[in-house]
């Protein structure tokens, strides 16, 4: 969307308050989902409870397309579609909803930098154990992202997603690394993040934010999702800060929701946290 | 030769038989490299106190061979900014040794955040908007590349630029420039205020000695503030934040200046 655009969008948005009839589309929970929109789509839901918004999650095998953007998940609120935690966390903002009003610039700048390491490591992480390491490509990616297809449109979807992001890899250089390199990487980016939250119950101390909600997602995903092997899963349980503090987000915040499909009997998903 | 092992370190490099050698581009308008990634190494060398050989590549057949910038020793060779500052680090040239561990961390994001919101916009400006390309990058490189690679070399590197960005900003499967510029360089933007607000009235980042974050702002900052861009939206913007600019003098003052005064006794 173009600069002018967005500012109309936000002038709509502001004139209405939140509808009960939120929806929030992601692929297959069963099937389909892969661990890095997976992990998006959580720490957007994640977000959208700590403002208190409601939201029905809507799973659709054609998600992906729906997007304006291209990228799950993407909410539908109204008469208005917005994708991607970034774009979501400004929607809210002109409707007048926000986690980070308490924070200083300094604080501000800061929340916003770890929330590009998150994006920029972390992210790009998932995105490469996927689709560039061909053991983990066969054997789940590309099964689960066209299963919803019949042959040969299966075949080639997978192929097309692959091809795209390993060009992406390719452009900023991670084609380069192998998967012993990357795991290292994943560790460093835990252990900055393990640093930061110290012994703090959130990032910005009392009130949880949108870089709480965004690292809660990666990191609950990373462990609850089975891969072929448990390195990454074992990274991040080397940082029992970490696992406290996704702990405590899903007491608090999806408790309630525990029979629901949150935590449900998924093959992908191993449920709750061990 | 060595004198037994590394257990003293300073000793050791005292009596290192061969110094490190850098290989980067050439400098302008002031700096010691034109180029984002040599200047970082190139600065945090001179934070950490690493005696650097460096070796321009300009005009030679190295500007379509080498990935720049890249660091020997003793026969290995380390490429990569991010890595050729570990190496240093391994060597016990270590310019963070006085940051605390939240320090370190915040060193991480902030480098995540110049790598996703500023490098794009810079890429665009040096190498994709067409009015500096024509008038002022694709002269500079072409007139710093051998023959026949001067046809080469430009090309390839903007043509490099504009992938990385459309592959990383643009919304697939409709990957066109014009959509994602006003978004990056508003991104860019909003990032230089964000390190504006950061750096506060300090000298450096974190207190009074520089540390790699700064390596890594100045290598940034420092093109975009001394290139004679014809247009330069991001520029203009970037002189109105005072801080800034005052942060990259000072690093070239108090630790270039040998090198600018030297390129100007070579030249007068």
């Amino acid at each position: 969307m173009s600069l002018a655009a967005e500012a109309f969008v936000s002038q709509i948005a502001a004139a209405e308050p939140w509808p009960e009839n939120a929806t929030l589309y992601q692929p297959l929970k069963e099937d389909q989902i892969l661990l890095s929109d997976s992990a998006s789509s959580l720490a957007v839901q994640t977000f959208l409870r700590m403002c208190g918004l409601p939201v029905l999650v809507s799973c659709r095998a054609n998600a992906e397309y729906m997007s304006p953007s291209g990228k799950v998940p993407f909410i539908h609120v109204g008469n208005q579609v917005v994708s991607e935690l970034g774009p979501i966390v400004q929607f809210t903002k002109a409707k007048g909803h926000s986690l980070s009003d308490g924070l200083d610039d300094v604080q501000r700048a800061e929340m916003k930098a770890y929330m590009e390491l998150v994006n920029n490591m972390l992210l790009t992480a998932e995105l490469y154990i996927q689709w560039c390491d061909d053991h983990t490509a066969t054997e789940i990616s590309r099964p689960r992202y066209s299963s919803p297809y019949s042959w040969p449109l299966n075949h080639i979807l997978a192929y097309q997603k692959q091809w795209e992001v390993r060009r992406k890899m390719n452009a900023i250089g991670w084609s380069g690394k192998s998967l012993e390199q990357v795991y290292e990487d994943v560790s460093q980016c835990c252990q900055a993040l393990s640093q930061r939250l110290g012994t703090q119950p959130y990032f910005f101390s009392k009130q949880p934010t949108e870089l709480d909600a965004l690292v809660f997602g990666h990191l609950f995903t990373i462990l609850t999702t089975q891969l072929t092997n448990d390195e990454l899963a074992e990274k991040v349980k080397s940082y029992t800060n970490l696992l406290s503090f996704c702990h405590r987000i899903e007491q608090t915040y999806f408790k309630e929701h525990e029979r629901e499909s949150q935590s449900g009997s998924s093959r992908h998903s191993k449920g709750s946290l061990p | 030769m060595l004198s037994g092992g590394r257990a003293n370190a300073v000793h050791a490099h005292t009596n290192m038989a061969e110094p490190m050698e850098l290989l980067c581009w050439g400098g302008d308008w002031d700096l010691p490299s034109v180029h984002t990634d040599s200047l970082i190494v190139l600065a945090y060398a001179k934070f950490s106190g690493a005696k650097l050989a460096v070796k321009s590549i300009d005009w030679t057949w190295r500007t379509i061979t080498a990935s720049v910038p890249q660091l020997h020793w003793e026969g290995s060779t380390v490429t990569e900014p991010a890595q050729i500052l570990n190496f240093l680090r391994k060597q016990r040239f270590n310019a963070d040794y006085e940051l605390t561990a939240k320090q370190g961390a915040d060193t991480m994001a902030y480098i995540a955040l110049l790598e996703e919101k500023l490098r794009p916009a810079l890429l665009h400006t040096f190498w994709v908007d067409a009015e500096n390309y024509v008038n002022l990058t694709r002269p500079w490189f072409t007139s710093h590349s051998p023959f026949p690679l001067n046809f080469f070399v430009p090309g390839r590197q903007a043509s490099l630029a504009l992938s990385r960005i459309l592959l990383t900003k643009a919304e697939s499967p409709l990957l066109n420039i014009t959509e994602v510029e006003g978004k990056i360089y508003s991104e860019a933007k909003e990032c230089l205020n964000l390190l504006s607000h950061r750096l506060g009235n300090f000298h450096f980042f974190f207190g009074d000695t520089p540390t790699s974050l700064d390596a890594f702002v100045f290598g940034h900052i420092a093109p975009l503030i001394k290139a004679p861009l014809p247009s330069g939206q991001l520029q203009k913007h970037l002189n109105q934040l005072e801080n800034l600019c005052q942060f990259c003098n000072t690093i070239l003052k108090n630790y270039f200046t040998d090198a600018a005064a030297e390129k100007r006794m070579d030249y007068g």
